[in-house]
């Protein structure tokens, strides 16, 4: 178990206050913050290159704080990975398991079984300088798992990679975390990649934890407005509440003259009729219903008839813009391709949409 | 003429000036007299004294601008700024200058301590040391600094991270990836100590057999119209000079893992 409390790190203009992560181990804990929001020193300051002006580390039951890195037992894989150029892959490999005088026999079946996983086998004689994109975070990963650290910082590790060598290296990481159960820590400004791999997710804007959580209570439940349109929220209206039916537990919000109907466990808190609070829901939680198909219970309350503005091909799934013909309000859908082409759109056909009302969010 | 070739035109002007220098030198070479000169008990003790503590002054500019050089590369202290301009205080006052300040620094109560209770330095060979290193040490540690400022120090917070003490991890991953760049500022260091005359002169005197630098030996060679020792001198120290140089040259080769 990692826990972090009340870090704070006050580096030149960068100010983090009060950090508060848990992670169960063999837990994949995301830090997740805008480009420039101080991730970095907040990964740097857990290793133990920066003092913090507050706050405790334990690393299980021992409290690190005020230990050097080498005796933290942490390891940090950077986002531009440091290789040591002048060892081979296979001395980078075993660099940690001689620093910390650990018996490499010991650790020799791991290693091995690391290596395989990773499939660097055919890479341990070669220079850093001789490695692909790819094979250099494979052996940055591998180095950095290699002394068996009781927690893994790994700082953007999909960056600069290839859109087709970023997928490889993101099932690897889940393969790896898969086999081995790494207590991990990574920070990223892409929701995407935190969302695919991570359990639970922290979510740090300029340097204040805004959220934090399961990945899925983060994502389709953000606090704030602020966290919301960092997820790359699309679909976040201005609303207001219009009434509350207490004995079915509902709201009903309007929208430029459009109703929606929100149960109210999907409201973050309670407030009163005529109320402005902020509607989300995300673009892949919005259905298009097919003509003749029966229609689900939680989609019957929300179904809005309207036209296709716009459709995006994103290569994997397309963004289809919707607008309803009562209020003019412009949804985002996302939709996989596989089911896109099923369903025969095309710009300025009429259809009808339906939000999902479990993924329907009010933020007050 | 097009731009490429004025810009090379200044390149091999700069060679022929140089070149034809040292080729002038040889207008002045007779057989027996340059042998005489050479093998001239006083001309090999300056030879040999010049080597010494060229050496020993390089030593200790790399022993003390080494960690100097790490601390200003890699941390942010109090006064680090103001340190980092007194390093330039051997190029921008004159050798003479700089030895004319150690020897009135000699004239002080503490100095006057450190030459009676330790070592003898006015018009002494541990003078000579001195007076090299003083005019050395802020370029070596310069230099030095230029070549550890190149090393990202996410290597060593990697090999912090995975166990290597800061010791551990500067002698195995920075010290190693700066060695071309280290090498190349000492062997700088050594030939312009080598070549040192102004603050040697002041603090050592030119006392042949005693304290005459192959600097100093020109100077005195010269001084008494002694052009054969003169030549012979001037050509040794361009030789060394021009050696080591080539040497520094060569450090900057690629390495078996670039």
């Amino acid at each position: 178990m990692i826990k972090i409390e009340g870090l704070t790190i006050l580096v030149e203009s960068f100010k983090i206050k009060d950090l508060d992560i848990a992670i169960d181990e063999g837990g994949f804990h995301f830090l997740l913050g805008p480009t420039g929001s101080g991730k970095t020193l907040i990964l740097e300051s857990i290793m133990g290159l920066h003092k913090p002006r507050g706050g405790k580390i334990w690393v299980g039951d021992r409290e690190v704080q005020n230990l050097p890195p080498e005796r933290r037992e942490i390891s940090y894989v950077p986002q531009d990975l440091a290789l040591f150029p002048h060892l081979t892959v296979k001395e980078n490999i075993l660099y940690g398991i001689h620093a910390r005088n650990l018996n490499p026999a010991v650790y020799k079946d791991y290693v091995r079984s690391l290596i395989e996983v990773m499939r660097v086998d055919h890479l341990l004689e070669r220079y850093p300088a001789n490695l692909s994109g790819g094979e250099k975070k494979r052996t940055a990963l591998l180095r950095a798992l290699a002394p068996r650290p009781k927690l893994l910082l790994l700082d953007e590790p999909l960056s600069g990679l290839d859109p087709s060598m970023k997928i490889e290296i993101q099932h690897l990481l889940k393969t790896l975390h898969a086999s081995f159960h790494p207590t991990t820590l990574c920070v990223t400004h892409d929701f995407e990649e935190a969302y695919f791999l991570g359990d639970e997710i922290t979510i740090c804007i300029d340097g204040k934890v805004e959220q934090a959580g399961k990945k899925n209570d983060v994502f389709l439940r953000p606090r704030s407005k602020k966290v919301a349109q960092f997820l790359g929220a699309r679909n976040l209206f201005k609303a207001k509440v219009l009434d509350k039916d207490e004995s079915e537990q509902r709201w009903i919000l309007g929208v430029n003259g459009l109703y929606f109907s929100v149960p109210e466990s999907s409201c973050l808190n309670s407030t009163g009729i005529g109320k402005d609070v902020d509607l989300f829901i995300r673009s892949e939680e919005v259905m298009i219903i097919r003509d003749g198909k029966s229609v689900k219970d939680s989609l019957k309350r929300n179904i809005f008839e309207g036209e296709i503005i716009d459709i995006i091909d994103k290569g994997r799934y397309s963004v289809i813009y919707f607008q309803s013909t009562e209020g003019k309000i412009l949804f985002e859908i996302s939709i996989p391709n596989y089911a896109f082409r099923n369903l025969e759109l095309s710009v300025g056909k009429g259809i009808k949409a339906a939000l999902r009302e479990e993924s329907l969010w009010v933020m007050t | 003429m097009s731009f490429r070739y004025t810009m090379m035109g200044a390149a091999i002007g700069l060679f022929v000036f140089y070149f034809g220098l040292l080729l002038s030198l040889f207008s002045f070479v007779h057989g027996g007299g340059f042998w005489s000169a050479l093998t001239n008990p006083y001309t090999l003790f300056s030879i040999q004294l010049s080597l010494i503590t060229a050496t020993a002054a390089t030593f200790f500019a790399l022993v003390i601008g080494l960690p100097a050089a790490y601390a200003l590369s890699r941390f942010e202290f109090p006064g680090k700024r103001i340190l980092d301009t007194f390093l330039e205080i051997p190029m921008i006052i004159s050798p003479i200058a700089l030895g004319a300040s150690l020897l009135v620094f000699f004239n002080t109560p503490l100095g006057e301590i450190i030459q009676r209770k330790g070592v003898f330095f006015v018009f002494e060979v541990p003078g000579i040391v001195l007076a090299q290193f003083a005019t050395i040490a802020g370029l070596t540690t310069r230099l030095m600094k230029v070549s550890l400022d190149e090393i990202s120090p996410r290597y060593e917070a990697v090999a912090r991270s995975l166990g290597s003490s800061p010791w551990k991890a500067f002698s195995k991953i920075t010290l190693p990836l700066a060695l071309r760049g280290l090498l190349a500022s000492v062997i700088l260091a050594w030939a312009k100590a080598l070549g040192e005359f102004g603050a040697t002169v002041m603090v050592a005197g030119a006392m042949p057999g005693k304290t005459e630098t192959m600097p100093i030996a020109i100077y005195t060679a010269l001084s008494s119209a002694n052009i054969d020792k003169t030549v012979v001198l001037i050509l040794i120290l361009a030789l060394f000079g021009l050696g080591t140089l080539y040497g520094a040259r060569l450090t900057g080769k690629r390495f078996r893992y670039d």
